[in-house]
């Protein structure tokens, strides 16, 4: 029972960071119908700025919990910037291409992106440094930490701004009239090109908390991490129906408690056969599974028209 | 002063040309049809006027004022709507934020008055407001597209085949709207297949064929025009 309870805790801390993730995915996909593969890449970038700027003021007495803050503020406008030059110079010259032009050329950006990321911090795997402090509390036998609780509390807070921004203002509206008919909506008076972009800034934001979460949790950071984050939280996003935004919280949520549990009961189940290192493939098993049960996710509706 | 000037306008898609140098204009408070067959270019002229379609070459006057190369989400401020070809309507959404979508552009106060208004012209409207307008009949999808439309506060209303697909009782009351639209000051363009309807209640219309505007006139005299009656009237 405490393993189940202290797995759940680990699963909810890990799906809060996929559903971040999944939620980029999910606004973008929702607006254009792309799926930004690069995305998890930016997670990258928000994890490896955060870090450095860790390490650049871990020696510099100021509290540990001041330098992720500060770090975070250096990890966000670097995301935007880059989801932002991404959308203009990558994707935007593809607007009217077919499907797979896009398809493809995120596969680049992100190739691109991990390629940079090697220029810039090498190839070694980078510690974040001993900075937080580390207070636990108990919660029926399971531990909870500080960090972890404010992970699931900080995700919480920024998918229910985001809900809120996507339903009730004025920007929300002009997504959801750009995601279902761009050409009426620039009838209607929508930018639809600035509205895109915003839409990339936004999931790029979102990216770049994730990703400090990610390096200041997990304490470690690496040129190509963006990689299978990236492709976890596409699976959380297509589990939860993609484009859903209610959808890639609960997918990323239950892909996190899946794999957590996966975790910690392989190795009693297969008899030690497979360890907590068969992790991994949980995720794309739960792919497969939704792909072929239900293509359009948990939460998903019919696809809607496009024109 | 014309409300609205083509001159010369040349459209094409991908080097293919679908408007080949068409002029037409619309006075302040008119009616005007614009009739012809499938694929004559009438959908591309209005899309083309709109800014949704790059026109090639040509003019386009909006009250004397050079509007081509204004970017086409600031056309609405300047008084045009389209009711596109299809309804274009946004399907997940309900009907009351379909029409919401459509003063998107407006600062004033009176939004939630004009929807009321929608509302009483389309009371069937305000039964569904709630609904995901996707899931209406077509005849109510067309109403939302109308609606959303007027909501924008246009002078100048582009109506791309409203009567499409629709049953005979239900045409007759569209119509009906629109003549009441008409009546309260708006200027229509209007793009028909139904070219005896749309010659009835208009009171000039263009003919076009193969990306040409080939006769043009008083409807009453083109309703009478004996290639007309052959190729749009079945008689
Ligand atoms: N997006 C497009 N790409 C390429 N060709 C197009 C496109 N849209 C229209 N066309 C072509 O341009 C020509 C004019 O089409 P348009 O839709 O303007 O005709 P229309 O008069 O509105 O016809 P209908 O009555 O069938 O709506 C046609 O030959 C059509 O095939
Ligand atoms: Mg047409």
């Amino acid at each position: 029972m405490e393993i189940f309870l202290q797995q759940l805790v680990n699963g909810v801390v890990l799906g809060s960071i996929y559903a971040l993730v999944a939620l980029g995915y999910t606004l973008v996909y929702g607006i254009m119908g792309l799926i930004n593969f690069a995305h998890g890449d930016v997670v990258m970038i928000g994890a490896m700025v955060t870090l450095t700027v860790a390490r650049l003021l871990s020696n510099s007495g100021l509290p540990g919990p001041l330098i992720v803050l500060l770090g975070l503020l250096a990890a966000v406008p670097t995301c935007m910037a880059t989801g932002y030059l991404i959308e203009r110079i990558a994707y935007r010259p593809l607007r009217n291409a077919p499907r797979l032009a896009p398809l493809i050329t995120a596969i680049g950006v992100s190739i691109l992106l991990q390629n940079l990321a090697m220029m810039i911090w090498g190839r070694e795997y980078l510690s974040f440094p001993q900075i937080i402090p580390s207070h636990a509390f108990s919660f029926f036998g399971a531990s909870i930490s500080t960090t972890q609780s404010i992970i699931v509390i900080g995700s919480g807070v920024m998918m229910v701004c985001l809900s809120f921004l996507v339903k009730k203002t004025k920007l929300g509206n002009a997504m959801r009239a750009t995601s279902q008919n761009p050409e009426v909506a620039t009838l209607m008076g929508v930018e639809v090109n600035t509205v895109i972009s915003l839409t990339f800034i936004l999931g790029s934001a979102l990216a770049a908390i994730a990703g400090m979460m990610v390096s200041a949790y997990y304490g470690i950071a690496h040129y190509d991490m963006g990689f299978m984050l990236g492709l976890k939280a596409f699976t959380a996003a297509v589990l939860g129906g993609i484009g859903n935004i209610e959808g890639a919280v609960l997918g990323g949520l239950l892909l996190g408690i899946i794999e957590s549990m996966g975790a910690g009961y392989l190795g009693t189940l297969t008899g030690g056969v497979m360890g907590s290192n068969y992790q991994d493939v949980f995720a794309f098993f739960v792919l497969i599974l939704v792909l072929v049960l239900r293509p359009s996710g948990l939460l998903g509706e019919r696809v809607g028209e496009r024109p | 002063m014309k409300l609205l000037e083509v001159k010369n306008l040349h459209v094409s898609y991908d080097g293919i040309k679908a408007v080949k140098g068409i002029d037409l204009h619309l006075e302040k408070g008119e009616i005007v049809a614009l009739i012809g067959a499938n694929g004559a270019g009438k959908s591309t002229t209005l899309r083309a006027i709109c800014g949704i379609t790059p026109m090639h070459s040509g003019k386009i006057l909006l009250e004397g004022m050079d509007i081509g190369k204004i970017p086409p989400h600031h056309l609405v401020k300047h008084g045009i709507a389209l009711v596109p070809e299809g309804r274009g309507l946004f399907g997940r959404s309900s009907v009351e934020e379909n029409l919401l979508m459509g003063a998107y552009s407006r600062r004033d106060r009176e939004i939630k008055a004009d929807l009321e208004k929608i509302y009483a012209l389309f009371p069937r409207l305000a039964e569904r407001r709630k609904q995901a307008s996707g899931t209406l009949s077509g005849g109510e999808q067309q109403m939302v597209s109308l609606g959303r439309a007027l909501m924008t506060k246009p002078r100048l209303l582009f109506l791309d085949e409203p009567s499409m697909g629709l049953a005979p009782i239900m045409v007759q009351k569209i119509f009906e709207i629109i003549r009441t639209v008409a009546s309260g000051g708006v200027t229509l363009l209007l793009v028909e297949q139904n070219a005896r309807i749309a010659l009835s209640m208009s009171t000039r219309g263009y003919v076009m064929e193969s990306g040409n505007i080939i006769l043009s006139g008083a409807s009453s005299m083109l309703l009478d025009n004996p290639q007309v009656k052959a190729a749009y009237l079945g008689q």
